[in-house]
């Protein structure tokens, strides 16, 4: 079997998976991971990573502001929203 | 340290930039605004917005790797960190990792004369995120995403600070720097400076013990604190033979104790990966070489100039420089010669700071008198007024913005120098003083300054000292 | 009267109102059973752009695609109207902006119809992973003929409206092969631009690194009507390129004045069935009246270019998924805790191959994993990137199948990686960034529609264009 610690890699994902799925999902992703597995064959000594297909300088733009959006705009899709806050259970650091 | 324990810290300063705006979007870089109103789409990581990068942080950043001493890297990326928490819309948050903008800087520092450099591994860009409100509400906790994306610049030394002394040195040196550069506006209880510290103690020859890290300290008072209370737990803790657990902690200053934050499984695995949103920089040598002239003299230039051309006392050069503001009123008071610098200082650190701290003000709020408090200093430095009476001036004129000449005249407060009329004043107030005379002859200095007293006090305070006590020698002397 | 061209001339000769014109479609679109709108705007929400549309025609002073009704595939945030990336997640969410792209279409006078079905952010090759339920193709396999086929995907919706005929065109994104593909299986046009032409801002994002728009016609000279529309500089978008655009119109159904060059890549025929072969040989056929030489090219990185793919595109969409979290927009599932919204919301609210491919990025990236995985498939990209363009420095166009096979049955293909095979022809073009068009070149046994796909060098769209109508002329293929 492989050594994917779906456990893990669910976590960092904030995504829950019941032990059927967890089981289903790491069967798939360790045929996929064998499957890719195939870059092992190929050599890639002292080439350098690809980060932009658009090998150009980068965009920039000058320190100004720009009218920002409105309050109303950035909670208005909010699912729970209060007083201009968006509001979310206690969290206990 | 007690038991022959040494203790290693190293520091993470997260300095929020002085832009106009955001470090990848064009909102309003401000503080205190109402809840999400210096907010844009990019800021709340709505589907689809992409950051565009502003050069202004790029030229700050540059700026600090002038005057940290740094390795400027032409070439840096921005990656994105991924983790989750309800004050990071986009899911990460997008800094340097592999590729920072300043590598290998160094500061010095001072502690009881002697000097330190502290050495600064790196420093890079990235995004600060929002505010959660936890503590006004039993079941919920709000967000306010106001500070998403204001640019921070992360400022990471070594670990070569062993007492708390030396940290707060540094940071006191630094936030001065990025004060004086313009970078960072240095308001630490608006948040403009966190530090995260990294805490692990040894004994002398071991290797460096594992490390807590303290994370978003603010304020001295609470930094020292938690310096002491941690390196005391841990040296408790491997006293009594435990180990110390690498933990995040946060410093909980109504208990003065630190405490681990709630700790997460896998929490530390950010993944990192050059943000594919966004272009490597690219810097050219005109780019950076351009920023060069416009970081003006450092703290520590004008200390020098300070000490070796004013001839000031070091630890009056020392008060004048820890503020840009101040250092920049002073030279403003002798910038027309007319002064001697030190008279200037003198004053300066004397009643004009007692002045302010005593009203609360800044220096700034007085920056309007700084015409008539030249005009002061003038006098005194002329002779045309004795420095009691100067002291009464200045209060009139911070106070009340009155003009010196004018008061001066008004109130007929000139100086009274002239040796006949101060020998008047001597002859009587040495009448029927044969008892002090005859202290004075057998060697009591502090009747000298009883009868200078007398004499000042006579002229109301307007006779010229110096001359009031040549003719007082000269008379008991006969 | 099917083509942009025909169409305007009949709205500037008042041979038809744009009205009739917008109802037409409408109700055509209304009657479909393909499900390939995820939303069809109600005609009162269109009403005052189609009296303005109207009235600059009566002045004729028309834009460039006045009253064209058109599809957006459902990956375009539009201002006011629901943008859903056809999953739960994102189900009720209205953006309360345009994208550039979509922008520049409404800047010239086209109608938006509604909302194309895709694949759940643009993930699949066979628009069966949408919330809102599989888009299916207009073409029937001639043997099996109750069968609902595939119209391919992510771009689905799209191919199978304007293969319908429910929409003029439509505006789609290719990441791995998302327009083209589809494109191919339902015999229309489809056209994944130059990575940087064509603004992302307001896309909603699966592989900031990969995805382009990109239109989705019935013939070669609409995709260059909307090209011309949809490609633009966007200093909001930091990796669009800043270079003067074409007219794209300009060379179609024009001959090349100077010899051409096509190669034929042998490694990417190494395994196809002899009817993929055989449409290759027919386009060479077709293309023997006019100037062109074809000569064998192989690449030699072909054989890594899905791996590298599935690499890297999975990998930054974890990270481009992140912010769906339930927070701010979106589904929110119940929880008593951050975490447990967090949770919640995405588990719920994202489907099966979405969460695959979320896992698949966490891994790649993960530490001890990110350099055997995410920095070797960036490496490997490099190696792709310069082989197309050794390639290309002998030829002016790279001629391929587009897809290994047909269009095929709903529920036939369940295997994740026989799915990833689909894009096999159409992943390397998409590392290496190159713009590339795929056109119908005939039917297959089944009497089902097989594509070719051409391929040109950076920012060469108007010449790719020209090449394809030439092309398009040659097969004369009827859909």
């Amino acid at each position: 079997m492989s050594d994917i610690n779906i456990k893990k890699v669910s976590y960092l994902a904030k995504l829950a998976l019941n032990d059927d799925k967890a089981a289903l999902y790491e069967k798939s992703l360790s045929e996929i991971i064998e499957w890719v597995d195939n870059l092992k064959k190929i050599d890639t000594e002292g080439v350098k990573p690809l980060h932009n297909i658009t090998e150009k300088n980068q965009n920039i733009r000058n320190d100004e502001v720009v009218k920002n959006n409105s309050t109303e705009e950035i909670l208005s899709n909010a699912p729970e929203k209060a007083q201009n806050f968006f509001r979310v259970p206690k969290v206990v650091e | 340290m007690d038991n022959n324990w040494e203790l290693v810290i190293g520091l993470e300063v997260h300095a929020q930039l002085k832009t106009e705006s955001k470090l990848f979007s064009s909102s309003p870089n401000q503080f205190g605004s109402d809840p999400n109103s210096n907010v844009n789409f990019i800021d709340a990581g709505m589907p689809g917005m992409l950051p565009v990068m502003n050069f202004g942080c790029i030229e700050k950043a540059i700026k600090t790797g002038f005057a940290l001493n740094f390795q400027i890297n032409p070439y840096s990326v921005f990656e994105r960190k991924n983790y989750f928490y309800a004050d990071l819309p986009q899911g990460y948050q997008i800094s340097q990792f592999e590729f920072p903008i300043l590598s290998e800087g160094h500061i010095e520092i001072e502690n009881d004369n002697v000097l330190k450099k502290i050495r600064i591994e790196r420093a890079h860009l990235e995004q600060d995120a929002g505010k959660s409100i936890h503590d006004i509400d039993p079941k919920y906790s709000f967000i306010d995403l106001n500070r998403v994306g204001t640019p921070l610049l992360e400022i990471v030394s070594y670990p070569d600070f062993n007492s708390a002394d030396e940290v707060i040195n540094y940071i006191t040196s630094l936030r001065q720097i990025l004060m004086y550069i313009d970078v960072c506006d240095g308001n630490m209880q608006e948040g403009s400076l966190r530090v995260d510290v990294n805490l692990s103690v040894k004994k002398p020859n071991e290797e460096l013990g594992t490390r807590c890290e303290i994370k978003n300290m603010n304020s001295f008072k609470f930094i020292r604190q938690a310096i002491d209370y941690e390196s005391k737990r841990q040296i408790e803790v491997l006293e009594s033979g435990g180990k110390i657990e690498q933990n995040t902690l946060l410093f909980d200053t109504s208990t003065g104790e630190t405490r681990p934050m709630r700790s997460k499984e896998f929490a530390h695995d950010y993944r990192y990966f050059p943000d594919p949103d966004l272009l490597p920089v690219h810097l050219t040598e005109d780019q950076i070489e351009k920023v060069r002239p416009t970081i003006g003299e450092l703290p520590q230039q004008k200390l020098n100039k300070y000490i070796n051309d004013f001839n000031l006392e070091k630890d009056v050069a020392k008060i004048i420089i820890s503020e840009k503001s101040y250092a920049y009123f002073f030279e403003n008071l002798i910038s027309s010669k007319s002064i001697k610098p030190k008279l200037a200082a003198s004053w300066l650190v004397g009643d004009i700071f007692s002045f302010i701290k005593e009203k609360n003000l800044q220096i700034q709020d007085i920056d309007d008198r700084s015409n008539k408090i030249i005009q002061l200093l003038e006098m005194i430095e002329s002779g045309t007024i004795s420095s009691k009476v100067a002291k009464d001036i200045l209060v009139e004129v911070l106070q009340n913005n009155k003009e010196p000449a004018q008061l001066v005249k008004e109130l007929g407060l000139e100086q009274v120098s002239d040796n006949n009329e101060l020998e008047k004043i001597v002859d009587d107030a040495l009448k029927d003083e044969e008892d002090n005379i005859m202290k004075f002859k057998s060697g009591s200095d502090r009747v000298l300054g009883y009868f200078v007293g007398k004499c000042l006090k006579a002229t109301k305070g307007k006779g010229n000292p110096k001359v009031i006590n040549e003719l007082l020698l000269k008379k008991l002397n006969k | 009267m099917t083509t942009i061209k025909e169409i305007k001339d009949q709205l500037s000769n008042k041979k038809i109102s744009v009205q009739e014109l917008y109802d037409d479609y409408y109700n055509k679109a209304k009657k479909s059973e393909l499900n390939s709108f995820n939303q069809l705007l109600e005609p009162e929400y269109n009403k005052q752009n189609i009296i303005n549309s109207q009235s600059r025609y009566d002045e004729e002073k028309d834009l460039p695609l006045d009253g064209i009704p058109l599809g957006i595939k459902d990956l375009f945030c539009t201002k006011g109207i629901a943008t859903t990336a056809s999953s739960k997640i994102l189900e009720k969410f209205i953006p309360e902006y345009e994208s550039r792209v979509t922008q520049n279409l409404l800047n010239d006078g086209s109608i938006f119809l509604g909302k194309n079905n895709c694949d759940e952010f643009a993930m699949g090759s066979s628009n069966e992973t949408s919330f809102y339920g599989p888009v299916i193709n207009p073409w029937k396999n001639k043997n099996q003929i109750n069968d609902h086929l595939v119209p391919g995907g992510s771009s689905g919706g799209s191919a199978s409206a304007v293969a319908e005929k429910i929409c003029v065109a439509s505006i789609g994104t290719d990441t791995g092969g998302s327009i083209r593909q589809p494109a191919s299986l339902c015999g229309v046009v489809g056209l994944k631009p130059t990575f940087g032409s064509c603004s992302r801002w307001g896309v909603v994002a699966f592989a900031s690194s990969l995805d382009q728009a990109g239109p989705i016609t019935n013939t070669v000279e609409d995709a260059a009507y909307l090209l011309n529309s949809v490609s633009s500089y966007d200093p909001n978008d930091s990796t669009s390129s800043n270079h003067k655009r074409d007219n794209f119109l300009e060379g179609i159904g024009k001959n090349f004045d100077r010899p051409i060059t096509i190669g034929i890549p042998s490694d990417y025929l190494k395994d196809v069935s002899s009817e993929i072969i055989e449409q290759i040989e027919n386009t060479k056929k077709h293309l023997t009246n006019l100037n062109i030489n074809f000569i064998d090219v192989e690449f030699t990185t072909t054989d890594f270019a899905l791996s590298t793919y599935y690499i890297i595109a999975p990998a930054e969409a974890s990270s481009n998924l992140a912010r769906y979290d339930g927070i701010r927009y979106g589904y929110r599932g119940k929880g008593d805790s951050l975490e447990e919204i967090y949770v919640n919301s995405r588990s719920e609210g994202f489907g099966e191959e979405v969460i695959r491919r979320i896992l698949i990025g966490t891994y790649v990236l993960s530490a001890g994993y990110y350099d055997a995985y995410y920095r070797k498939a960036q490496r490997v990209r490099r190696l792709i990137k310069d082989d197309f363009q050794r390639i290309l420095k002998d030829v002016d166009f790279i001629l391929t199948p587009t897809t290994p096979n047909e269009a095929f049955k709903i529920g036939e293909k369940l295997d994740p990686i026989a799915m990833y095979m689909n894009d096999i022809f159409t992943v390397p073009t998409s590392l290496a960034g190159l713009p590339a068009i795929s056109l119908p070149s005939g039917l297959s046994k089944n009497n089902l529609p097989l594509g070719i796909q051409l391929i040109g060098n950076y920012f060469q769209e108007k010449n790719l264009l020209q090449m394809a109508s030439l092309l398009e002329k040659e097969f004369g293929f009827n859909g």
